[in-house]
C-alpha cells in the first residue's frame, strides 16, 4: 500500500512539473525587462513599450509585441517560442510620456535598446535603469 | 686675448643656449595649437568599461531629427581618438533646438577587438531645449551593458 502511495506521489509530482514546465515554454518570458526609476527610486510602472525584429533583407523593423510595464515596472511575455528566431531585436520605451504623466521632463523623448540573439536556448532580461538625464541596461538572464 | 676669447665662448654659448629656448618654446605652441579642438556646444566621451581603457577609434554619427519628413539628417560622422572623445561634434551656430541622436558602431568597435557585442549599435535620442547650453553625452560601454547620462 505504501509503495503505491509513493507510487502515485511522484507520478503526480511529475505531472505537476511537467505542466509547468509546458506552460512555461507556452507563454514565453523568453525576453523580459525591468524599469526602475532610479531618480525617485520606484518602479517605472505604465511604461508604454514596443520589441520590434529587424527585416534585414528588407531593412525594416517589425512590429513584434507591444506592451506597458506592471506596477512592479516589469512586461514579460514580450515573444512566444514559435516567435523567437535569431536576429536583430529593438525594445523601444515611450520615455518621455511616462515622464510627461508624472508631470515633468525628460532629456530622452524616447528610448531603444538594439541586441542581437543568436543563442535561442539563453532567456535574455534586458533591463532600464533610468532617470531624467540618465539611463543603463545590461543583457540579464 | 685670452679672457676677450673666453668672454666671446661664454657669450656665444649663451646664444646658442637662448636659440635653443626659443626652438622648444615655438614647438611647444605649435603642439599647443595642432592638439586644441575645435570647440563644439555637445561633446562625447566613450569608455570601455569592460577594460577600463577609452573606446578609441569607434564610429560615431551625429544626426537631426527633421520634423517635417519624420527623419534624419545626417550632420556629422567621426571616430574617436585615443582618449574616446571625438573633438568638434557640432559647430555652436549649426546647434540648433531640435531632436538628436548619437549613434556609436559598437559592434564594429568590439569586432576590431576581436570580440562580440549583444548591442549591434548604440543610439541615444536626446532633446535639446536650450541650445545655449553646454552637452556632454557620454557612452560607457562593455560588451553586455551601457550606460549614459546628460553632463555638461
Amino acid at each position: 500500500m505504501f509503495n503505491n502511495l509513493m507510487h502515485t506521489s511522484c507520478l503526480h509530482i511529475i505531472s505537476c512539473v511537467a505542466d509547468h514546465s509546458m506552460t512555461t515554454s507556452k507563454t514565453g518570458s523568453l525576453l523580459t525587462t525591468h524599469v526602475l526609476n532610479t531618480a525617485d527610486g520606484v518602479p517605472g510602472a505604465r511604461m508604454a513599450l514596443s520589441l520590434h525584429r529587424l527585416d534585414p533583407q528588407m531593412a525594416l523593423w517589425n512590429l513584434v509585441s507591444k506592451g506597458t510595464t506592471d506596477e512592479d515596472g516589469q512586461c514579460s511575455d514580450l515573444i512566444s517560442r514559435d516567435e523567437f528566431t535569431a536576429g536583430m531585436y529593438k525594445l523601444r520605451f515611450e520615455t518621455r510620456q511616462y515622464w510627461e504623466s508624472l508631470c515633468q521632463s525628460s532629456f530622452y523623448p524616447y528610448i531603444e535598446i538594439v541586441f542581437t540573439i543568436t543563442d535561442l536556448d539563453q532567456t535574455f532580461h534586458l533591463p532600464l535603469l533610468l532617470s531624467r538625464y540618465s539611463y543603463s541596461t545590461y543583457k540579464g538572464i | 686675448m685670452y679672457r676677450f676669447w673666453k668672454q666671446f665662448c661664454t657669450v656665444k654659448q649663451m646664444s646658442i643656449r637662448l636659440q635653443h629656448i626659443k626652438d622648444h618654446i615655438l614647438a611647444a605652441n605649435q603642439c599647443a595649437e595642432m592638439s586644441s579642438p575645435p570647440y563644439s556646444p555637445l561633446t562625447t566621451h566613450v569608455l570601455n568599461t569592460g577594460r577600463g581603457i577609452p573606446a578609441a577609434s569607434m564610429v560615431i554619427s551625429l544626426h537631426l531629427r527633421n520634423h517635417t519628413a519624420a527623419s534624419w539628417t545626417l550632420l556629422r560622422t567621426g571616430a574617436t581618438n585615443d582618449d574616446g572623445r571625438c573633438p568638434g561634434l557640432i559647430t555652436r551656430e549649426a546647434f540648433v533646438p531640435g531632436v538628436y541622436k548619437m549613434r556609436f558602431e559598437t559592434g564594429r568597435y568590439w569586432e576590431a577587438l576581436g570580440e562580440t557585442c549583444f548591442y549591434p549599435y548604440v543610439e541615444i535620442v536626446f532633446t535639446i531645449t536650450d541650445a545655449a547650453q553646454k552637452f556632454h553625452v557620454p557612452l560607457l560601454l562593455s560588451r553586455f551593458s551601457y550606460s549614459t547620462y546628460r553632463g555638461s
